[in-house]
């Protein structure tokens, strides 16, 4: 279950199907943050309003976001700061390498950040023979399993405790214990040793602050703390979509992403980092460098619809709500990004000849725009994405996704019939009469029942869920019926 | 000005971003028209208070608030009793070595402490590594959160809060305010110079959900906090 294509979306989503410890952890998922994010959200008085300001402070900054960067740019510099640009992830892996081969530095912890991930940083430095440590537990995890993340806030949830265990015990040399206190502690011992030699901590970004040229991180463990006080040199890796305008915007999205998120009213430790040290004796880096990258952003802005994608705040909200993440989980969207988020975000950055499947990763049921703190509306950037995969294949520059002709003559006949209200009706009180024989305890199909045995086309559905049937009477008889009534 | 490192590749960027904004103009222009969506304006501040400022006081929120993230609250009238909540939290850990920041409050409660131990003020990043319990104090604090605010600029106390297995924080009862937005307000009072160059907000231990979702206290930072109110002869 690793290092997937985004290419074959439809073979990883039935594989991770088969997959029950998987289901199991990602309905633990769903229904854990699920709740969470239901009870925190009652503990702010206006829900609404706090999203629509948040929504409206990142329309505004990236309107502006030439001007909004270069404040920043110019305020961090001014602070102490060092300031590099990154057109790309090459560019980006390139600045840090440089970096650290500069300083000889080979002493190297990194804290969880999704940009580090997007420029797959870790391969381009071991390529250099750099070994950087994850610290975050859940990263860590991976890196000792040699995976990738599959959600953007606990990246091991695809990961049993006895997996875990099995994996701590192989690769630390410790017992086999099924305990988490017991992993979680012996995750503290190894890398605490880690943080006291290391001479580089390598950062994300979660909001870069204009005005003063602050960066503010946001965590639960203290793995960031350790990361950008301990070692001399600090490297922190932000897209140009983090900007925010002021110090005291940091007030809306505070209140919004830990609750989003993970339920919590605040995040354990939020960071605020305003260039380096003043005096000599002062704690924390001597260096404290910050990389600007775009990486496919830029291109973006160029449309109101895609450029909503740059107001994401990475709390995961959307995949945790989800049905079809629920389902396959991170794995099989084949890019860093999953779920409703990275359906949409990792076509535009790697464009859609890659990716054209993703966009069809959902059924536009609305739940990740009724659950992102930012107002991004998914199921509308994902249409905006069907479409130009659809004149993509047209014009032969994309892959057409393509449906068995059997499905295809069914949507055909299904959209027929629904723009014709007669012929709708006709065949409602058809379908009415066959579902009859299909039937039992009220439901159409009974898991493993006769029907999915029968009939091909409409068992694939019922193979794996009830349908529901059709109503005695529909509601446009029982309207007519009222009518005559009155 | 300070420049960038890569100069010219900043001004291909910032040109890049503008190019594309550009390109977006016309299709703003009819999503405006069509879906009333103003991207343009900030809107006024929504009210982000709950009424609790009224009716629950600044001390007691905080306690609530922080004993709700699995920290612990204790509530003193001076210093000679903060000493006291002190000794018994060294004893039940059994601390041995134990951090100071450079607070002067932290120095006058620990010098009412009359046992041998082996304080380290201003310890190195070497010696935090050794030490069981660090003792700093607070710039501010929130109560909607139970949040403690550290600024850099004002106290040495980056690392003692954060690699000793447990941090004890003595603050002012005046220092605790009921929003963030009020400390968010305070930290950059006097504008870009007058903010700390590392500010660090506190609620609670260290925590991770990482392995199956299960809550585990004191991962990489403290495991456990202590924070002790100080009301003083002004506030009683």
């Amino acid at each position: 279950m690793n290092h997937l294509s985004a290419e074959t979306f439809d073979q990883n989503a039935r594989e991770a199907l088969l997959d029950p410890q998987l289901r199991g952890a990602l309905r633990n998922l769903a229904s854990v943050f699920g709740e969470r994010r239901k009870v925190a959200v009652t503990t702010v008085p206006d829900w609404e309003g706090l999203r629509e300001r948040a929504r409206v402070i990142k329309d505004e900054t990236l309107a502006h976001l030439d001007q909004y960067l270069e404040t920043f740019a110019d305020n961090a510099a001014q602070a102490g700061a060092q300031i590099h640009w990154a057109r790309d992830a090459a560019e980006a892996c390139g600045i840090v390498s440089e970096l650290l081969r500069e300083r000889n530095a080979t002493r190297v912890v990194k804290s969880k950040s999704m940009a580090t991930e997007e420029i797959h940083l870790n391969e381009a430095l071991e390529a250099a023979g750099l070994f950087p440590v994850e610290t975050d537990l859940g990263e860590w995890i991976i890196q000792l399993a040699h995976e990738t993340p599959s959600h953007i806030v606990v990246p091991a949830i695809h990961k049993s405790k006895r997996q875990i265990a099995e994996l701590f015990a192989e690769k630390l040399g410790i017992e086999l214990s099924d305990d988490v206190a017991v992993l979680t502690s012996a995750a503290r011992r190894i890398l605490r040793q880690r943080f006291a030699e290391a001479e580089v901590g390598i950062s994300g970004v979660n909001f870069g602050v204009a005005e003063t040229g602050t960066i503010l991180i946001l965590e639960n463990e203290g793995n960031v703390r350790l990361t950008t006080s301990l070692p001399k040199v600090h490297i922190a890796v932000m897209g140009i979509e983090k900007i925010i305008p002021r110090l005291i915007d940091l007030d809306v999205f505070l209140k919004l992403l830990p609750r989003s998120g993970t339920g919590q009213r605040l995040t354990a430790y939020q960071s605020l980092i305003t260039g380096t040290k003043r005096r000599s004796d002062e704690e924390g880096p001597e260096e404290v460098h910050i990389i600007l990258m775009d990486n496919g952003r830029s291109r973006m802005l160029a449309h109101p619809i895609t450029r909503q994608s740059l107001a994401c705040i990475r709390c995961g909200a959307c995949l945790n709500a989800c049905p079809v993440y629920q389902q396959v989980g991170g794995h099989a969207y084949g890019s860093v990004y999953p779920g409703p988020i990275g359906a949409v975000i990792t076509p535009q950055l790697i464009g859609l000849s890659k990716t054209a499947q993703l966009p069809y990763a959902s059924s536009l049921c609305g739940a990740c725009r009724e659950v992102c703190p930012v107002k991004i509306d998914i199921p509308e950037l994902l249409l905006h994405l069907r479409a130009e995969v659809v004149e993509g294949a047209a014009s032969g520059t994309v892959e057409p996704v393509t449906r068995k002709p059997l499905e295809r003559l069914i949507f055909r006949s299904y959209a027929f019939a629904w723009s014709r209200p007669r012929l709708y009706e006709w065949g409602g009180r058809v379908m009415r009469v066959l579902q009859r024989p299909a039937m039992r305890d009220g439901r159409i199909g009974k898991v493993g029942g006769f029907l999915s045995a029968l009939v091909p086309p409409l068992g694939a559905w019922t193979a794996w869920r009830d349908a529901r049937p059709l109503a005695h009477r529909s509601f446009r008889e029982q309207w007519r019926d009222q009518q005559k009534d009155h | 000005m300070i420049k960038s490192a890569n100069e010219d590749v900043r001004g291909e960027m910032l040109a890049s971003i503008r190019r594309e904004l550009a390109a977006s103009k016309p299709h703003d222009i009819i999503r405006n028209q069509h879906a009333g969506h103003q991207t343009t304006r900030i809107q006024p501040a929504v009210s982000t208070t709950d009424g609790d400022e009224a009716t629950i006081p600044v001390i007691e929120r905080f306690a609530e608030a922080l004993t709700a993230v699995a920290g612990h609250c204790a509530v003193v009238a001076d210093e000679v009793q903060a000493a006291e909540v002190l000794r018994h939290i060294i004893e039940r850990t059994k601390a041995v070595r134990i951090a100071l920041s450079d607070s002067i409050l932290v120095q006058r409660v620990v010098e009412k402490l009359d046992r041998n131990l082996e304080l380290l003020a201003n310890p190195s990043a070497a010696e935090l590594f050794d030490c069981d319990i660090g003792i700093t104090s607070a710039q501010w604090a929130v109560a909607e959160t139970g949040t403690l605010v550290l600024e850099s600029e004002r106290e040495r106390h980056r690392l003692v809060s954060l690699v000793p297995a447990v941090h004890i924080a003595l603050i002012e009862a005046t220092s605790i305010r009921h929003t963030l937005e009020e400390v968010l307000e305070g930290i950059n009072e006097s504008g870009r110079e007058g903010l700390s160059r590392t500010v660090t907000f506190i609620t609670g231990p260290s925590r991770t959900s990482d392995i199956e979702l299960t809550l585990a206290i004191g991962v990489h930072g403290p495991a456990e906090l202590y924070v002790i109110i100080v009301e003083g002869p002004d506030n009683g």
